[in-house]
C-alpha cells in the first residue's frame, strides 16, 4: 500500500514528460493526482496493520497526513485546469515536477526512518523549486534562489540532528537504527544530551521548511511569486509535511523522556513564529503575501500546540486538518480574483461582492475559517489548545496564544473585508474576460475552492467517528499513548467544558 | 599508522576550509572544494580498516558515490556555470577575507571546546571527528552568509553538507546503505537545479550577485 502511494504520482509523473500534447499532458496530471486520492481512500478500508518493514509503512499519524495531502493535490489539479493558460516554463516540466513533488510528500508521510523522511523531504524542495519559478522573471527568479538555498541548507541542519540522535542511540550497546519505532521502543536507554542537540537541530532545520519565524524570510517570497495553485500546495502539503517531520523528532524525544524540554522550545518559537505573523499581516499590502504570513501564523500555532504535549494532541491534529483544507481554498481563491482583477495588491481589489459575489462569498467564508471563527473547525481545535494551556498552567502562554490571535485577526479582517464590500472602482478595471471558456475557467477555479470550504465546514459541524478516531489514533501516536485527549478537547459537536 | 592518518585527513580539511574562505577566485576555490572532498571520501574507508581488517562493501559504495559526485561531477558542473559568466572573482563580499578567515579560526577554535563538553556515548574512531564536523559546518555556513555571488554561496552549501558527511563517519555502520546514497543524490540534483537557476540569475541581470536580485519591495 504505501509503495502503491508512492509509485502512482510517480509514474504519472514520468507520463507526463512523455505525452506529446499539453492538453494530455494537464490530463494525466489531473488523473494522476486523482488515482493517487483513490488510493489513499482506499487504504482507509479496514484496519491499519502494525508497521513492520524498516523503511516504509502506514501509521495512523503518516496517514492522516497523506490523506490530507491527497486531497490538497486533488483539488489544485481542478485548480490548475481553471487557472492554467499560457506555459512560461516548460509546461511538461512544471508537471512532472508537481506531481513529483506529491510523490515525495507521500515517501516523507510513510517513511519509519529518519534518514529516509529527510531524503524524501528534500527531494520535495527540489521538485518545488521549478514550480515557484513558473512565471519567470526577476522576482521569481529570487523567491526560487531564496527557497532553493535556505530550504537546503535548512535541511541539512535536520540532517545533523538526525545523526546526532542516531548516536544518542549507539551508547546502550543495542544495534539501533535510524527507524523510528526502534529509536522509540528504546527511548529509555538513549543518551540525552545528544538527543537534545538532535532535536533541537532537527526543530531548526524543518522549522526552516516548515516557515517558522525567524527562518521564514523565504517564504512570502516564494507563496507570493509562485502561481496560486502552487502557493496552495506549498502552504498546505509542503509545510506540514514538514510538521510532520517534527513531530516526528518530538516523538523520539518523548520516547527518551525529554518530552518537556522539547516542547518548551517548540512552545517558544511557535509563539515567536505568531508575533512575527502578526506583525507583518497588519499593514501588509499584496493578497498572497499576506496569506503567506498568515501560514507563518498557523504554522506558529501548530508548533505551539505540539509543544503543549499530549493535552493538546487531539487539537493539533484538528487544526492540521482544517488548516489544509482553508489555506488551499484561500490562495485558490486568490488566484481567482488575481485572474479577475489582474493584481494582487489589496488596494486594487474591492467591491467584489458586487462584480463577483460568487468568488466574494467564497472569500468571505474562507477568511471567517481561517481566523478561526466558528462554526469553522479552525474555532475548535484553537480553543482546544487554548483549554490545553490553561490545564497545564501555562498561562503565560495562554495569554500570549490569544493576544497574537487577536491582532492577526484585526489584520486579515481588515484588509479582506475592504476587497469584498466597498465600492466597484469603474477606472481601473481590467478589460472585462467574459468569454465562454474564460467563465468555465473562473468557475473550475471556484469550485476547487468551493470544495475544501464545504468539506470543512461540514466536518466541522458534524465529525463521524471514523473521523475523529483517525484525528484520536494519529494524536495518540506522536504524544504517547498516555494522551488524555477525550478530556483535554473540546471537540465540534460537544458541549464545552 | 592508520590512526595518524586519519587524523591528518581530518586536519588538513580544516585547513582546506581556512583556504576557502580566503580565497577569492572562484574557480580555484570550486577546486578546493574537490581536494576536500577527495580527502573525506578516503575516511570512510580508513575508518572501516581499522574497524575491521576488511571494510564491508557498502563503504566502498559510499566513498565510490562521493568521489563521484563530489570530486567529479559537481566541480564540473559548476566550473561549466562559472565558464559561460564573466565575471570570476568574488568581488566586495560582505565580510572581507581577511576577517573571514579570522572568523573561520574562531570558530574552529570554538568547535574543539564545544567537542569537549560533549562526550560521546560511543567509541569514535578518532577525537577529531566532532570538532572538524562542526568546524567544516559552520566554516560552511560563515562563507554561506558572508559572500554575494551564487555559485560562491553553493560552495558554502556544499562545505555544509562536507561537515555533515565528517560527522557521519561516527555512524558509518547504523545508516543505511539506501539513505546514505539518496542523501547524495539529493546533493547531486540540488547542485543541478542550483546550476540551472544561477544559469538563469545570469540571463536576467547579467551577473551573479544575490544582493542585487529583485527590484525594491515591500515587506
Amino acid at each position: 500500500m504505501a509503495i502503491l502511494l508512492i509509485l502512482v504520482p510517480a509514474v504519472f509523473a514520468l507520463v507526463c514528460l512523455g505525452l506529446p500534447a499539453p492538453r494530455w499532458r494537464v490530463a494525466a496530471m489531473v488523473v494522476g493526482a486523482w488515482a493517487h486520492l483513490g488510493v489513499v481512500l482506499w487504504s482507509w478500508q479496514g484496519q491499519l496493520e502494525p508497521v513492520s518493514d524498516e523503511f516504509l509503512g502506514i501509521d495512523p499519524l503518516g496517514h492522516l497526513f497523506v490523506t490530507l495531502i491527497s486531497g490538497l493535490f486533488a483539488a489544485a489539479s481542478l485548480h490548475f485546469l481553471g487557472y492554467h493558460r499560457r506555459a512560461l516554463l516548460s509546461q511538461r516540466v512544471f508537471l512532472a515536477c508537481m506531481l513529483g513533488l506529491l510523490s515525495a510528500l507521500s515517501v516523507v508521510c510513510v517513511s519509519q526512518n529518519l534518514g529516509l523522511l529527510w531524503v524524501a523531504l528534500e527531494a520535495s524542495t527540489l521538485a518545488a523549486a521549478p514550480l515557484i519559478y513558473f512565471h519567470l522573471g526577476a522576482r521569481a527568479l529570487e523567491a526560487t534562489w531564496k527557497f532553493l538555498l535556505m530550504n537546503s541548507v535548512g535541511i541539512a541542519l535536520a540532517l545533523l540532528g538526525i545523526f546526532c540522535t542516531a548516536l544518542a542511540s549507539m551508547g546502550g550497546g543495542a544495534d539501533i537504527s535510524l527507524s523510528v519505532k526502534e529509536l522509540v521502543v528504546h527511548g529509555a536507554n538513549l543518551d540525552s544530551a545528544w538527543v537534545r542537540a538532535g532535536f533541537l537541530l532537527a526543530m531548526v532545520g524543518y522549522g526552516t521548511k516548515m516557515g517558522l519565524a525567524p527562518l521564514h524570510s523565504w517564504l512570502p517570497d516564494a507563496h507570493g511569486e509562485a502561481p496560486a495553485t502552487i502557493s496552495a500546495l506549498l502552504s498546505g502539503a509542503t509545510l506540514n509535511a514538514a510538521f510532520l517531520a517534527i513531530l516526528r523528532a518530538y516523538q523520539v524525544c518523548d520516547a527518551a523522556g525529554l518530552g518537556a524540554f522539547a516542547g518548551r522550545w517548540l512552545i517558544a518559537i511557535g509563539l515567536f513564529s505568531m508575533a512575527v505573523a502578526g506583525v507583518f499581516i497588519v499593514g501588509q499590502r499584496h493578497f498572497k503575501r499576506l496569506l503567506a504570513y498568515s501560514s507563518v501564523e498557523h504554522m506558529g500555532i501548530l508548533a505551539v500546540a505540539a509543544g503543549l504535549g499530549s493535552a493538546a494532541s487531539y487539537s493539533t491534529m484538528l487544526h492540521v486538518f482544517h488548516n489544509v483544507l482553508y489555506k488551499g481554498s484561500l490562495f485558490f481563491i486568490a488566484g481567482l480574483l488575481g485572474q479577475l482583477y489582474g493584481s494582487y495588491q489589496i488596494a486594487d481589489i474591492h467591491g467584489a461582492l458586487h462584480r463577483y459575489p460568487v468568488t466574494a462569498f467564497l472569500l468571505l467564508a474562507a477568511l471567517f475559517a481561517i481566523v478561526g471563527l466558528p462554526p469553522f473547525g479552525l474555532f475548535y481545535s484553537e480553543l482546544g489548545i487554548l483549554f490545553a494551556a490553561g490545564r497545564t498552567g501555562n498561562w503565560w502562554v495562554l495569554a500570549a496564544f490569544t493576544l497574537f490571535l487577536c491582532v492577526v485577526f484585526v489584520g486579515m479582517v481588515t484588509a479582506v473585508l475592504p476587497m469584498a464590500f466597498g465600492k466597484p472602482d469603474e477606472l481601473t478595471n481590467p478589460p472585462d474576460r467574459t468569454g465562454h471558456v474564460e467563465q468555465w475557467r473562473h468557475a473550475v477555479m471556484a469550485t476547487s475552492a468551493a470544495l475544501l470550504i464545504a468539506g470543512g465546514l461540514v466536518l466541522a459541524s458534524y465529525q463521524p467517528t471514523s473521523v475523529r478516531n483517525a484525528l484520536e489514533r494519529a494524536a495518540a501516536t506522536f504524544a504517547g499513548p498516555q494522551s488524555s485527549s477525550r478530556v483535554a478537547v473540546c471537540a465540534p459537536g460537544e458541549v464545552l467544558p | 599508522m592508520l590512526q595518524s592518518a586519519i587524523d591528518s585527513i581530518l586536519i588538513l580539511v580544516v585547513l582546506l576550509n581556512l583556504a576557502m574562505l580566503a580565497t577569492s577566485r572562484m574557480a580555484a576555490c570550486i577546486r578546493t572544494f574537490a581536494l576536500q572532498s577527495l580527502l573525506l571520501a578516503l575516511l570512510p574507508i580508513a575508518v572501516g580498516i581499522r574497524h575491521e581488517t576488511t571494510p564491508g562493501a557498502h563503504l566502498y559504495v559510499i566513498a565510490a558515490g562521493a568521489v563521484g559526485l563530489k570530486v567529479f561531477l559537481i566541480p564540473w558542473i559548476l566550473l561549466r556555470v562559472l565558464r559561460t559568466g564573466e565575471i570570476h572573482r568574488e568581488v566586495e563580499p560582505f565580510i572581507g577575507f581577511t576577517s573571514s578567515v579570522m572568523l573561520g579560526a574562531v570558530i574552529i577554535i570554538a568547535s574543539f571546546a564545544f567537542a569537549k563538553r560533549m562526550p560521546l556515548p560511543t567509541e569514535a574512531p578518532t577525537d577529531l571527528v566532532v570538532p572538524v564536523s562542526i568546524a567544516t559546518l559552520f566554516n560552511g555556513l560563515l562563507m554561506l552568509v558572508s559572500r554575494v555571488k551564487a555559485i560562491t554561496q553553493v560552495l558554502g552549501y556544499l562545505v555544509v553538507e562536507n561537515g555533515i558527511f565528517i560527522f557521519g563517519l561516527l555512524l558509518l555502520e547504523q545508516t543505511p546503505v539506501l539513505v546514505e546514497l539518496g542523501i547524495l543524490l539529493d546533493l547531486f540534483v540540488a547542485v543541478f537545479i542550483m546550476g540551472i537557476v544561477i544559469y538563469h540569475i545570469r540571463r536576467e541581470f547579467d551577473h551573479m550577485d544575490t544582493h542585487l536580485l529583485g527590484e525594491p519591495r515591500e515587506v
